[in-house]
């Protein structure tokens, strides 16, 4: 238990949690108003009993058609969507679904990068990168400046430090978020399609750098993607969502030459020319 | 598992599952909603990890963000207002022999009642509306889910800066309304008497107004100058920021939002100049003895 990283266990998640996380209404109001719900109609879960285990400093990626709640997942374990059901364990500590916010995740180092980059639009890149650090006065504005130096010139965006996020193109946004949570030194990190509107170079840097990560930093991650060649490039395994449940986790080369549903939905272009790998 | 969770929840004691249905019934009110969030607002301010010197700049910006751009339109209708009040007033009294009671009346309309309210208008027209388009934008880019997972609680960065500084510039702007009513009404005032040839039929000097006025103003007056604008903004700023923060991920509901905030603001506005006016109740009422 203590050498994980994150546990869910058999989490059950409704759609109607999925609209968005009203930070008007005190989360508990929202609690017993789900409970309240879940007893009285039959909601129509998206995702229904999933298990994950993940170790400290291990990558593992989630994959599946879209539209099957992948991202859900993401932001189930971010703390922005509440399950029906169901435990999530982060670091070994069980958080009570009543408790379990977005603000309370983010305490235990959590980095989550969203799938549209979601910088804040009024600020400019390096205040962006800045401002977490800033909230939580890590250290000395010396420090702080040191800091956001480092990731920029980890993520290639030094040049665009000055410029608004309007300004950049989605890659480029894309890559300022990845700067900004590995500013925040996360230990575990969950990224939401990081390479999707990534040009191949840059894809390449970026692959790396998530290697570098988990070697040096011992970060667990999380990826979600459709890249599937991530997992094998990483040598991370992969888990599939499927049948609202999370598959066991297998390495990219198992499913590619295993002969079930999944590997013949993911893998069917992949297999076709196979002798290639 | 979960039914032994429900269990728990279901094992309070008959006083505690009083107080649990009651909170619950409250907070599921908008109006629970509302001072739950404000109440809130106030408890981020002394959160652990409270950084004075970055609060104060976004309230400070805020502050000057809500009052430099009302304030064009705000002087315009204070000195349009104040003419056409002083006008009035001072035209109406001399035909009723009442003149003893202009300071009364100015004091009245201006100071007490009409100031605080226009000023609160206009601030929920521009400031609130704004205020709920900004949020509510950030809240469908999910830039707000973004802040929240990166630690940041979005009350504390946008709501407290927001509340705070549009409180201080709602007070601020209350006391430019007012004088800027009376002070450049009586020039505009003297401009129309100019240019019509006194026209309006109304004889008036600043000496006699200003006496008139300081006359007529009580304590309660400049307490409720401070006061009513206070409550005023935090109901406006309150409000915007609720229903910015309560939009789902949907963009038509960033107009539907502003205007259901402007609305509501002006609404819970009135309701409170109503509840606060309840003190002025035994002074109107000598008043009226007096003058009948």
């Amino acid at each position: 238990m203590l050498d994980e990283a994150l546990r869910l266990e058999d989490v059950y998640l409704s759609t109607s949690e999925l609209s968005g996380t009203p930070f008007s209404v005190p989360r508990a109001v929202n609690y017993f108003e789900n409970i309240k719900a879940s007893q009285n109609n039959e909601d129509r879960p998206l995702i229904a009993g999933a298990n994950l285990t993940l170790k400290l400093g291990e990558t593992i990626c989630i994959g599946g058609p879209s539209g099957k709640g992948k991202s859900a997942i993401l932001r189930l374990i971010a703390g922005l969507a509440r399950p029906l059901k169901g435990h999530i364990y982060y670091f070994g500590e069980y958080i009570p679904a009543e408790r379990l916010t977005a603000l309370e995740v983010a305490k235990r180092q959590v980095g989550y990068v969203l799938q549209n980059a979601a910088l804040i639009s009024n600020l400019r890149v390096i205040d962006n990168i800045a401002l977490p650090l800033r909230y939580h006065r890590v250290g000395t504005e010396a420090e702080i400046q040191k800091k956001v130096n480092m990731a920029m010139d980890l993520m290639r965006v030094r040049n665009f430090a000055t410029m608004f996020p309007h300004q950049l193109s989605v890659g480029m946004q894309k890559r300022v978020a990845i700067a900004r949570s590995w500013a925040m030194d996360p230990k575990l990190l969950l990224m939401d399609e990081p390479t999707a509107g990534l040009d191949n170079y840059n894809r390449r840097n970026l692959l790396p750098l998530i290697d570098n990560m988990r070697t040096m930093f011992k970060t667990s991650i999380i990826i979600v993607t459709h890249d599937l060649m991530i997992a094998k490039e990483l040598d991370c395994n992969l888990v599939f969502l499927n049948d609202k449940k999370l598959t066991e986790p297998h390495s990219f080369d198992y499913w590619l030459h295993s002969d079930n549903e999944i590997s013949k939905d993911q893998f069917r272009d992949l297999q076709a020319n196979s002798n290639y790998f | 598992m979960e039914e032994k969770r429900l269990k728990n929840w279901q094992k309070m004691t008959p006083v505690g599952r009083i107080f649990h249905s009651l909170g619950i019934f409250i907070l599921k009110r908008k109006m629970g909603q509302l001072f739950a969030l404000f109440f809130r607002t106030i408890a981020s301010l002394f959160a652990s990890n409270h950084n004075f010197r970055n609060d104060s700049r976004n309230i400070i910006l805020q502050t000057f963000f809500t009052g430099i751009e009302i304030f064009p339109p705000l002087f315009t209708v204070a000195t349009l207002f104040g003419t056409v009040t002083i006008i009035e007033v001072i035209s109406l009294t001399g035909k009723m022999g009442m003149s003893d009671f202009v300071g009364n009346l100015m004091v009245v309309a201006l100071i007490r009642e009409l100031g605080p309210i226009l000023t609160a208008f206009l601030i929920a027209g521009r400031t609130g509306s704004s205020l709920t388009t900004y949020i509510g934008g950030m809240v469908i880019n999910s830039e707000v889910d973004a802040l929240a997972t990166m630690g940041i609680n979005p009350i504390r960065y946008l709501v407290m800066p927001s509340v705070i500084g549009g409180t201080i510039a709602t007070i601020i702007m209350n006391i430019i309304f007012s004088s800027s009513a009376i002070g450049a009404g009586f020039l505009v005032t003297k401009g129309i008497i100019f240019i019509t040839g006194n026209a309006p039929n109304v004889q008036i000097t600043w000496s006699y107004l200003s006496a008139e006025i300081l006359k007529a103003l009580t304590l309660p007056d400049f307490v409720f100058a401070i006061v009513k604008p206070l409550v005023f903004g935090i109901i406006i700023t309150t409000n915007a920021c609720y229903q910015a923060l309560n939009i789902q991920r949907d963009i038509r509901q960033v107009p539907k939002a502003t205007s259901r905030s402007v609305i509501t603001s002006f609404l819970y506005v009135v309701l409170a100049d109503v509840v606060l006016s309840a003190f002025y109740l035994i002074s109107y009422m000598q008043n009226l003895s007096m003058m009948i």
